[in-house]
C-alpha cells in the first residue's frame, strides 16, 4: 500500500518577507566579514590602485595556495590589488570560466590563469580579449592550436616545463634502481596539459634505461585519497613494483600510506611533484625519496608582477620559465 | 456499446454544458442539492494567487537578494552582468527542469549529471569526426533520452527504488563516457556548433533563448496537458492514479526519459560553452539541480511542484554565485552560503506549513 | 456502576480552542471519572478530534482549564500528558513494524544493564506481564508487523498502561477489526474499567456506543450540546443531539425493479485468493457483498476492475464478454471503484477537488494531449453543486475535505467518466452519520437512474438496509446468496463463518 505524503500547504504573506530578510541578513554579514578579513579573500593593496585577478583551479591544493601567497606579496610590493579565486574542484572547468566571466564583469584590470582545462579555457580567453583584459597563463598551458583556432591570445605564459620536471625525476629513478626496476605511474586526471607533459618527460626518462620497465600506470586523479586506494591496487598486481613516479605529491603521499599499509616502507622509491611542505617532510622522513620542485609562490610573484607591468604599459616576455629543482 | 436505452439517452444529457447550477429536476443526481450549496466558490485571483504563493515568495527572495547585490556592488546591475548570468544558469537550469518533473512524479534523478558528460561527448565526438550538427545534435539527445528510459524502465518494471536504479546510472554512464573516450576531453568542432554558446538573436544570448524555451515548454506540459496532470497525479498518489485509470508506469518511465532528454540538451549547451566535452565533465551538477529544484518549492515528496519556481530556484543559485564572485567572497565561504541558502528556504519553506496546521 | 458520584480523574471547563477562520472548540466542559467508559459522539468536524489533542498535549488550548484530580494543569506537550497519565491510541497506530511488541511497549525507556545495553531479558519479562495483565495472549517476542490490526493495537494499550495511564483515549478502536476482534477489544477495556482507568472512546459505529459505553458526551460544531447516561438515551435522541434533527430513516432505501443484465462473471480464479466466484448484477440493482474481513471481498473488487491479474473465468459486460486486464480497460467499459480506503487509494490528497474529479476522465477533457481547461472547470463546478461537495471552492486540496466530502470526490470522479457499474468497497467508513445517509441517497439516485451497484460493507444492518440482493464471500468463494426479502443477520454470519 502506499501511503500518501503528508499535508503540504503554502503560506502566501509571509515567505517573501523572511526569505528577503535572510537575504539581506546573509548577505550584510558577509560582506561585512569581507571586509574585515581582507587577507583571507585576498584583496590586498591600496583601494584605488589597479586590480589584477589571480584564478587557480582550486585552493583546497597547498600548491595554489603557494601560488596565491607568493602572488599576495608580488601584489602588495607592486601597488596593485589582488584578487584569488578558485572552484571547489580542481576539475570544474565550468565553474572557473563563470567565475573569470564574472570577473571579466567586474572589469579586474589583468586576469592570471591556471587553466583548469588546456581547451575548455579557450572560450573565455577569447571573451577576455573581447573585453579588452589581458590573460596571463601561469603554471598549466592552455591549448596553442585551439587557442590560435578561437582567435584568442594570451599575453604570456608563466611557468615551468613540466616536460622537463618529469624527465628528471625519471632519471632520478633510472639512477636510484640502478637502471633495473619495476616503476608504476600514478597519472593525473586524463587529458590534462600538466600531467601529460610530466607522464611523457618521465617516459622518456625511463627508455633511456632499458632495465626498467613501467608495470602499471594508472589514474588517480590529483587525489590523495585515490593516490592510496589506486596504488593499494596495483601494489595487489604487481607486488615486484619497487619505483613509483605520481604526478603530483598529493597522489605520492596517498601511495606512502598504502605503501606502509602493506608493511613496505622505505622499498620502494616514491617520487612526487610539486615539493609541498609535507612532501619535503616525507623526503625527510625517507617515506618518499624525491619531490619535483615547482616554486608555485615564485610563479604567483612572477604572473603578478608582469601584470603589473602590463597595467603599467610596459611589455613583457612571452615566456617567463620558472626553474625547477630535484628535492631529495 | 449495447447499453440500455434511457442510459445512453442519459449520456447525452449528461454531457456537460453551461457549469454551475443546475435546474432543478435536471438530471442532478440529487435534486435537493440543486440550489447549489457550494460554500463560497473562491474568485479565480484568489486561487491564482493561492497556487503561485509559494513562487511569488521565492521570487521575492531573488528579487530581494539582487537589491542587496545591487547596493553592495556597481557591477551587478549591468545588462551584460544579467546576461552573463543568465548563461551561467542556463545550464543548471536545463537539468533542474527534468529533475522537477521526477521530483513531481515522486522519483529522484541521480544520474544527471553523468548523463551530461555522456551524451556530450558522444555529441562532441561525432561532431569531431564531420557528422553534420543536427544530427550530432539529436544523436545526443537521444543518448540522453536512452539512457533515461532505460532509468525509467529500471524502476517501473525492474520495480527498482528510483534512487538506486539512477544511483547506478550514475556510475554506469561516467564509466560510459570515460571508456568512450579514453578518458580525454573531447574537442576541435566546426563553428557552426559554437553558435550555440556564442551567438545571438535579436542580442539575447543563445543558451538564454534555450533556456527561456525549454522553460515555457515545460510549465506548459506540466500545467495544461495530460502529461503533466499524470505526473502530478502519480507523485501525489501513485495507488489512486493507477486505480483512476493513468497509465502509470508509461509516464513514469517517460518523466525519466525526460530527464535524459533535457541532461542531453545541458550537455549541448555545455559543450559548446567549453568548445570540448569532458567525460569528467558534470560531476555534482544533479546536486546543484535538486537545491534548485528545492529552493524553487518542489517538495521531495512528490506531488507538487512547479518548474517556474524551479527557475527562480536556479536563478538565485546562479545571482548567488555571481555576488559572491564580484564581491570577491572566498570560494570556501561561497559553498558554505549556497549550502545555508539551501537549508534556510526549506527551514522557512517548512515553518510556515506547520504554522498552518 | 455509578462513577458519577466519585471525584473526576480530569475535568475540562470552558475549553476554546480557535483554528485561524474556525472556532473548533467552544467552552466545552467535560467530566471523566475512573473505571468509566465516556463516549465522544459527534460528527466530522464537530470537534472531538481537536478536543483529543487538547487533552493529550498535541495542540494548547486558547481558553479554559484542565483539571487532573482537582489540581489545574497547563498540558504542554504528549510527553507531559503521558507522565501526567494520559494515554491515547490513534486510529494510525503508531508502532514500529520492525521491533518486537516487547520493545514497542518500552520504546525509548528500555531496562538498561548500563552502558546503554539494554537488558533484553527485563524488557520480555516487563513487557509480557503488562500484556498478560491485559489478558492478551500476545508473545511479546513477536515483531509488530506479524501481528494483526486488532493485536498491534493491545500492544499500543499495553503501552500505555505501562506509562501508567489513568486515562485512556481511544480514536475509532473498531474500524479495522472483525466482530470478533470487537469482541475481544469490549473484553479488555472491561478489564480497564475494573482496574480503575478512564476511558474515552470515540466512534462513529452507534451500536458500539451502548455495548461499551457508560457515559456519552456529544459534541456539535465545536460545543457540548449534552451528556447522558448510555443506560438512559436512545439511539433517536442521540442522532437528534449531533445532527440537531432526527433523521427519518437510517437507511433510506428505494426499491426500484432491476433491469437487464451489465455484468456477469463466471468462474473467476485468482490463485490463492479467489475460486469459482460466478454472479451477476443487473441494472438498478444494489447487491450487496458481505463477508468476513480477509474472506476475499476486495480482492474481487480489484480483479473485476482490472487493479490484480486474474488467472480464470470470464467477464461479460452488457452481455458481451471483455477483458479487463487494467483499470484502464475496466473505466472504458464503464465501472467505477470507490475504494476501501479513500485516501491511499481514491484520491491524490496533494491535489484539488477538480483535479481529482476529473482524474479518471482527463483523456475526455483534453485533445491532443493538451488539457481543455474551460471543459473541466465546468464539469467540475457541476460535480460539486450536484454532490453538494462543502469546498471553498474546485481549486481546494482534498485533503483539506471532511471524510463525507472526500467520498463524494471520489463517487464524482466515476460519475464525471459516466460508468454505469459501480463498486462500493466500504462506502461510508469513517463517515459521519448525516453524510451517511447523503451517501445512501447519493447510491439511491444512481440506481434509480439505471447504475449497478455492488456494495462490498462489513457493517451488517448497511448491507441489509440498502441491498436487493446479498452475496456472501467465505474463504475466496462466494458461500450464500440471499434476497432482500428473507435476508436475516443470522442467516449471513452463518454463510460467513461456514455454520450452514
Amino acid at each position: 500500500m502506499i501511503v500518501p505524503p503528508p499535508a503540504r500547504n503554502f503560506y502566501p504573506m509571509k515567505t517573501p518577507r523572511l526569505f528577503f530578510a535572510f537575504a539581506v541578513a546573509t548577505l550584510v554579514a558577509l560582506t561585512g566579514c569581507n571586509r574585515g578579513e581582507p587577507s583571507r579573500t585576498g584583496a590586498s593593496g591600496p583601494a584605488n590602485a589597479p586590480t589584477v585577478a589571480l584564478v587557480v583551479k582550486t585552493l583546497n591544493n597547498p600548491f595554489f595556495i603557494e601560488m596565491q601567497k607568493g602572488a599576495q606579496e608580488a601584489a602588495q610590493k607592486a601597488g596593485v590589488s589582488l584578487i584569488v579565486q578558485a572552484a571547489d574542484r580542481e576539475v570544474d572547468v565550468e565553474r572557473q570560466m563563470q567565475i573569470i566571466e564574472n570577473l571579466i564583469e567586474r572589469k579586474v584590470g589583468a586576469l592570471c590563469i591556471t587553466p583548469s582545462g588546456s581547451r575548455e579555457i579557450v572560450p573565455v580567453i577569447v571573451k577576455a580579449n573581447k573585453a579588452g583584459i589581458p590573460v596571463l597563463i601561469v603554471d598549466t598551458r592552455a591549448d596553442e592550436k585551439a587557442l590560435a583556432a578561437a582567435g584568442g591570445k594570451t599575453a604570456t605564459f608563466i611557468g615551468s616545463d613540466n616536460y622537463d620536471g618529469g624527465k628528471l625525476a625519471g632519471a632520478f629513478i633510472a639512477q636510484k634502481l640502478g637502471g633495473r626496476g619495476h616503476v608504476a605511474v600514478l597519472e593525473g586526471i586524463p587529458g590534462h596539459e600538466t600531467g601529460d607533459s610530466r607522464l611523457r618527460g618521465f617516459r622518456e626518462a625511463i627508455a633511456q634505461a632499458p632495465g626498467l620497465k613501467i608495470v602499471a600506470s594508472q589514474p588517480a586523479n590529483w587525489e590523495r585519497d585515490q593516490g592510496f586506494n589506486v596504488f593499494q591496487n596495483i601494489l595487489q598486481a604487481h607486488p615486484e613494483v619497487n619505483a613509483l613516479f605520481a604526478c603530483n605529491d598529493l597522489m605520492a603521499l596517498g601511495a606512502t600510506e598504502a605503501i606502509a599499509a602493506a608493511g613496505k616502507s622505505g622499498r620502494i622509491v616514491v617520487v612526487g611533484f610539486d615539493a609541498q611542505p609535507e612532501a619535503r617532510e616525507a623526503i625527510k622522513k625517507g617515506t618518499m625519496a624525491a619531490t619535483v620542485a615547482q616554486f608555485a609562490g615564485r610563479m604567483g610573484a612572477i604572473a603578478v608582477e608582469n601584470a603589473a607591468k602590463l597595467l603599467r604599459g610596459e611589455t613583457i616576455e612571452a615566456f617567463t620559465p620558472v626553474p625547477i629543482e630535484l628535492v631529495k | 456499446m449495447d447499453a440500455p436505452p434511457d442510459l445512453q439517452a442519459n449520456r447525452g444529457s449528461r454531457r456537460e454544458k453551461a457549469g454551475g447550477e443546475v435546474p432543478p429536476g435536471s438530471s442532478s443526481l440529487v435534486t435537493s442539492a440543486a440550489s447549489g450549496t457550494t460554500r463560497g466558490g473562491a474568485p479565480r485571483g484568489t486561487a491564482f494567487l493561492a497556487h503561485y504563493a509559494r513562487q511569488f515568495g521565492t521570487l521575492a527572495g531573488l528579487v530581494g537578494l539582487s537589491v542587496v547585490l545591487w547596493i553592495l556592488t556597481p557591477h551587478f546591475l549591468t545588462v551584460s552582468n544579467l546576461l552573463n548570468v543568465a548563461q551561467q544558469t542556463s545550464i543548471n537550469a536545463v537539468i533542474a527542469v527534468g529533475l522537477t518533473f521526477v521530483i513531481i512524479s515522486g522519483g529522484i534523478d541521480l544520474s544527471v549529471g553523468s548523463l551530461v558528460a555522456f551524451a556530450g561527448v558522444v555529441l562532441a565526438t561525432l561532431l569531431q569526426r564531420g557528422v553534420p550538427v543536427p544530427i550530432a545534435l539529436l544523436a545526443g539527445l537521444l543518448t540522453g533520452f536512452g539512457c533515461g528510459v532505460v532509468n525509467g524502465l529500471l524502476i517501473t518494471m525492474g520495480r527498482l527504488p528510483p534512487f538506486i536504479a539512477t544511483l547506478g546510472m550514475m556510475s554506469v554512464a561516467r564509466g560510459g563516457a570515460l571508456l568512450f573516450t579514453d578518458g580525454r576531453p573531447v574537442s576541435g568542432f566546426g563553428p557552426g556548433f559554437r553558435w550555440l554558446a556564442t551567438g545571438e538573436v535579436l542580442f539575447v544570448p543563445v543558451p538564454i533563448l534555450v533556456m527561456v524555451a525549454v522553460y515555457a515548454m515545460a510549465h506548459f506540459v506540466l500545467r495544461r496537458t495530460r502529461f503533466g496532470r499524470y505526473v502530478f497525479a502519480i507523485g501525489g498518489n501513485p495507488e489512486a492514479a493507477l486505480l483512476s485509470g493513468v497509465p502509470v508506469r508509461f509516464h513514469q518511465t517517460m518523466v525519466y526519459g525526460l530527464s535524459g532528454f533535457l541532461s542531453a540538451m545541458a550537455a549541448m549547451l555545455l559543450t559548446a560553452r567549453l568548445n570540448s566535452a569532458q567525460p569528467i565533465a558534470g560531476i555534482n551538477y544533479e546536486l546543484d539541480a535538486i537545491a534548485a529544484t528545492v529552493i524553487g518549492g518542489t517538495s521531495l515528496m512528490g506531488g507538487q511542484g512547479s518548474v517556474m519556481g524551479t527557475l527562480i530556484g536556479a536563478l538565485i543559485m546562479g545571482v548567488l554565485r555571481n555576488g559572491l564572485n564580484l564581491l570577491n567572497v572566498s570560494s570556501f565561504i561561497q559553498q558554505l552560503v549556497i549550502g545555508a541558502v539551501i537549508i534556510v528556504a526549506v527551514l522557512i519553506d517548512m515553518a510556515l506549513k506547520q504554522r498552518r496546521r | 456502576m455509578t462513577p458519577t458520584a466519585a471525584k473526576p480523574v480530569l475535568s475540562l471547563r470552558g475549553i476554546r480552542k480557535v483554528f485561524p477562520g474556525v472556532v473548533a472548540l467552544d467552552g466545552v466542559d467535560l467530566d471523566l471519572h475512573a473505571g468509566e467508559v465516556h463516549v465522544l459522539l459527534g460528527e466530522n468536524g464537530a470537534g472531538k478530534s481537536t478536543l483529543m489533542k487538547v487533552i493529550s498535549g498535541a495542540i494548547t488550548l486558547d481558553a479554559g482549564e484542565i483539571r487532573i484530580d482537582g489540581q489545574p494543569v497547563r498540558i504542554a506537550s504528549p510527553r507531559h500528558a503521558q507522565s501526567l497519565g494520559i494515554g491515547i491510541i490513534y486510529q494510525e497506530l503508531n508502532l514500529v513494524p520492525h521491533l518486537t511488541a516487547g520493545e514497542n511497549i518500552f520504546l525509548g525507556r528500555e531496562p538498561g544493564l548500563g552502558a546503554g545495553v539494554i537488558d533484553q531479558r527485563a524488557l520480555v519479562r516487563a513487557a509480557q506481564q503488562q500484556l498478560d495483565d491485559l489478558g492478551v495472549a500476545i508473545d511479546a517476542r513477536t515483531t509488530v508487523e506479524r501481528l494483526s490490526v486488532a493485536q498491534q493495537q493491545m500492544v499500543e494499550v499495553a503501552k500505555a498502561l505501562s506509562l501508567e495511564a489513568r486515562v485512556l483515549i481511544m480514536d475509532e478502536p473498531t474500524s479495522a477489526l472483525t466482530q470478533q476482534e470487537i469482541a475481544e477489544l469490549f473484553a479488555t477495556i472491561g478489564r480497564l474499567k475494573a482496574r480503575g482507568v478512564a476511558v474515552v472512546y470515540i466512534s462513529h459505529r452507534m451500536e458500539e456506543l451502548f455495548a461499551v459505553g457508560d457515559r456519552v458526551t456529544v459534541l456539535r460544531d465545536g460545543r457540548h450540546v449534552g451528556t447522558r447516561m448510555i443506560r438512559e438515551t436512545t439511539m433517536d435522541e442521540l442522532v437528534r443531539l449531533m445532527v440537531g434533527r432526527a433523521l427519518s430513516e437510517k437507511f433510506p432505501k428505494q426499491r426500484v425493479p432491476a433491469g437487464a443484465e451489465v455484468l456477469r462473471v463466471e468462474r473467476l480464479e485468482r490463485h490463492g485468493l479467489l475460486h469459482d466466484i460466478s454472479f451477476s448484477l443487473r441494472r438498478s440493482e444494489v447487491v450487496g457483498l458481505a463477508g468476513l474481513m480477509g474472506s476475499g471481498r476486495t480482492e474481487l473488487a480489484r480483479a473485476l476492475f482490472g487493479a490484480d491479474r486474474i488467472d480464470g473465468g470470464r467477464i461479460f459486460v452488457h452481455g458481451r464478454e471483455r477483458r479487463i486486464d487494467s483499470p484502464r480497460s475496466a473505466i472504458d467499459l464503464g465501472l467505477g471503484f470507490l475504494t476501501e480506503d479513500r485516501k491511499s487509494q481514491g484520491l491524490v490528497l496533494v491535489q484539488s477537488v477538480q483535479e481529482n474529479l476529473t482524474l479518471p476522465s482527463v483523456g475526455r477533457f483534453s485533445r491532443l494531449g493538451f488539457m481543455r481547461r474551460r471543459d473541466e472547470a465546468q464539469a467540475a463546478a457541476k460535480r460539486i453543486a450536484e454532490l453538494r461537495i462543502k469546498t471553498p471552492g474546485p481549486h481546494q486540496r482534498v485533503m483539506h475535505l471532511s471524510g463525507g466530502n472526500q467520498q463524494k470526490v471520489v463517487l464524482g470522479k466515476w460519475l464525471t467518466t459516466e460508468a454505469e457499474i459501480f463498486i462500493f468497497d466500504e462506502p461510508t467508513r469513517g463517515i459521519d452519520v448525516g453524510a451517511k445517509v447523503e451517501i445512501y441517497q447519493l447510491m439511491n439516485q444512481l440506481v434509480a437512474r439505471g447504475a449497478a451497484v455492488l456494495m462490498i460493507s462489513s457493517e451488517l444492518p448497511e448491507i441489509l438496509g440498502m441491498s436487493d440482493r446479498i452475496l456472501v464471500m467465505r474463504a475466496g468463494r462466494i458461500a450464500g446468496e440471499f434476497n432482500a426479502a428473507d435476508a436475516t443477520p443470522e442467516k449471513i454470519l452463518a454463510a460467513a463463518l461456514g455454520r450452514n
